[in-house]
């Protein structure tokens, strides 16, 4: 107890402070685990995954779970372990890019909309509720009528859906923070525009946002299994966890298998990461940091 | 001796629904060189919008009317948005109101003032040994490892010290301090009040104080200016005005001094009524309706008159006086 307060942090850098305290945190340390399982499984597929994901097996098919094969097998006799461990690899494709590129473009116009003259504000809104308005899967639909069901367009039309949801949240933190004392302390003292969004609003709302992310990645996942389940997203033999759902969702009276298989990874990403953002959010903030611990 | 500011003839208004608010009204006043001056009013008096239209960061719907504000001789109304930003931190400071808000709550007060050092090129190393040493200078022990802390970890009285730190980093020429100590309890307000003076005499600056603390301002200043809704009523040297105050407002106000009561008392004094409407503005003298010495020449506007050497006051008691 003494010589843990006593020992300064100083050597400590931001980021592993917030890992130090992250770790300290049961469901923050959940969270963290399975997130990285999920991540190690995606990225070491072909490593893990025992065989291929679209090798074909007529007679194996139908199994239920056994040595062979972990999860059983579907109707062609593809090994359905294999198929979740590389449908992890197309979720993480989709949700990775959609939500890095919808934070980094909702963080500038959020930004600009917050500290930026009215008329620009007005215009940044009117941009967000009007891509708002559209409800997400039917826009999807639409456009994958329009060029054809692709992961491509799954990453850019999520993308698109969701630059509100960060770029409103940024607005309302900077428009807050444009106000506070220590804008103006730093204003007073001569700092510009760019210094001051860069120096003192950015980090203020890149917290937050990193919250905000974590719990959006099982929506995207959701939403990218969903547009799979309807036949808009990745094309048939790739593996993914929606068209596993739709497999068995079409074979549910042959076995139970292929749904669970299917379902199992996305209750585990939306617990994963939500535990890590609600985690983060206690951890982000310097002054809820080392609440209980320490 | 020259003055570091000259505020003439200054008028600001604000815009409002209800038609222009005139918040200040042909404020004249001077910031000698090396000098305190203190600015004394109650809530709502102007101090604010003086203070912001000094180092213009002003309210988006405020309008300066006419009048000048002189830096060191160069009007500072005429100076582009880059030329003052260049003045700010650098040559005219500002320590604000509440310690608790003036810092950014997440970077590390090390970070925060190596960041104001920009203009400077120097080593990271070298603007961190300065940070500590102006952190040492405010009184504030074991400066090294505290520059890794963050504010919250700071008492109120501590980053009251830091903000001041801040604010003189730069050796400016001015420092305005907007009710540096109201946040504060009494002990810490002595010292702050202390470390201030001390630091005033080492930079060679000047600090134009405001309060509402007729105390703070005693002890502090050298001189002092009393405001009253948007106008200067009395300015002159603080044992004048403090002794021989010659506008009834000034007088009332020190009667509501907790500080200058002897009898013990349930009730503290007030001056009856309220500011008036600063849209719709009374004829004549602008305390005229508070005023327990109300006479008839008060329907017409006082001019300022002298009550003795640099000290003058708004009142047509004195005129009656000079005349006499």
């Amino acid at each position: 107890m003494t010589d843990t307060t006593l020992k300064l942090p100083k050597a400590r850098s931001e980021t592993g402070e917030i890992l130090h305290h992250l770790l300290r945190d049961p469901l923050g340390l959940a969270g963290l685990v399975i997130v990285t399982l999920i991540v190690a499984s995606a990225l070491f597929a072909p490593w893990i995954a025992p065989y291929d994901p679209v090798a074909m097996n007529i007679p194996d098919r139908l199994q239920g779970p056994n040595l062979a094969h972990l999860m059983g097998t579907d109707q062609i006799g593809r090994d359905t372990f294999s198929r979740v461990i590389w449908g992890g690899r197309v979720a993480l494709q989709v949700a990775l890019p959609t939500i890095g590129g919808a934070m980094a473009i909702g963080l500038l116009l959020g930004m600009i909309a917050g500290y930026g003259p009215k008329w620009l504000d007005s215009l940044i809104v009117l941009f967000f509720d009007t891509v708002r308005a559209f409800p997400t899967v039917m826009f999807a639909l639409a456009v994958v009528a329009l060029v054809g069901p692709s992961l491509n367009t799954v990453i850019v039309v999520i993308m698109l859906t969701s630059i509100p949801t960060y770029g409103r949240v940024v607005r309302t933190l900077t428009q807050s923070l444009k106000e506070a004392e220590f804008i103006t302390a730093e204003r007073s003292l001569g700092a510009k525009t760019p210094r001051i969004m860069a120096i003192h609003i950015l980090p203020n709302v890149l917290g937050p946002l990193a919250v905000l992310a974590a719990m959006d990645i099982p929506t995207v996942v959701g939403l990218e299994a969903g547009l799979s389940f309807l036949g808009m997203g990745v094309k048939p033999p790739t593996p993914s966890w929606g068209s596993l759902l739709n497999d068995g969702y079409a074979l549910i009276r042959n076995t139970p298998w292929l749904i669970i298989a299917g379902g199992i990874p996305l209750i585990l990403t939306t617990l994963g990461f939500t535990f890590l953002g609600e985690a983060l959010r206690d951890v982000v903030d310097p002054k809820l940091r080392g609440r209980g611990g320490k | 001796m020259a003055d570091i500011l000259e505020i003439r003839d200054l008028s600001v208004g604000y815009s409002t629904p209800r038609g222009s608010l005139k918040a200040l009204r042909n404020v004249s006043m001077a910031i000698p060189d090396r000098r305190i001056v203190g600015i004394v009013g109650e809530s709502g008096c102007g101090k604010s919008t003086l203070i912001s239209a000094i180092i213009r960061l002003m309210a988006p719907n405020a309008r300066v009317g006419s009048g000048a504000i002189r830096f060191k001789g160069e009007d500072l109304l005429a100076r582009s948005e880059a030329e003052m930003r260049a003045l700010r931190g650098t040559a005219i400071s500002m320590v604000f109101q509440d310690p608790m808000q003036t810092h950014n709550p997440v970077l590390t007060v090390g970070r925060q003032m190596v960041d104001i050092q920009y203009r400077d090129k120097l080593s990271k190393a070298a603007k961190l040994k300065r940070a500590a040493e102006m952190l040492a200078l405010v009184g504030i022990p074991d400066p090294e490892a505290r520059l890794n802390q963050y504010p919250f970890e700071f008492s109120g009285g501590m980053r009251q010290r830091i903000a001041i730190a801040m604010a003189l980093m730069a050796k400016p020429s001015l420092l305005i301090a907007d009710e540096p100590t109201t946040a504060l309890d009494a002990t810490l307000e002595v010292q702050i009040i202390k470390r201030l003076k001390e630091l005033q005499d080492e930079i060679g600056c000047s600090i134009l104080f405001i309060s509402h603390h007729l105390g703070v301002i005693a002890e502090l200043c050298d001189e002092v200016v009393v405001m009253y809704a948007g106008e200067v009523v009395e300015q002159g040297s603080v044992r004048d005005v403090f002794h021989a105050p010659a506008h009834p407002y000034t007088r009332a106000l020190l009667d509501c001094d907790p500080g200058h009561i002897k009898v013990k008392t349930r009730n503290l004094p007030t001056i009856p009524g309220n500011i008036p409407d600063l849209v719709d503005l009374p004829k004549g003298c602008i305390f005229a309706e508070r005023c327990t010495k109300r006479h008839e020449a008060c329907t017409a506007r006082p001019a300022m008159w002298n009550a003795g050497a640099g000290h003058q006051a708004a009142c047509h008691l004195l005129a009656v006086e000079e005349t006499a």
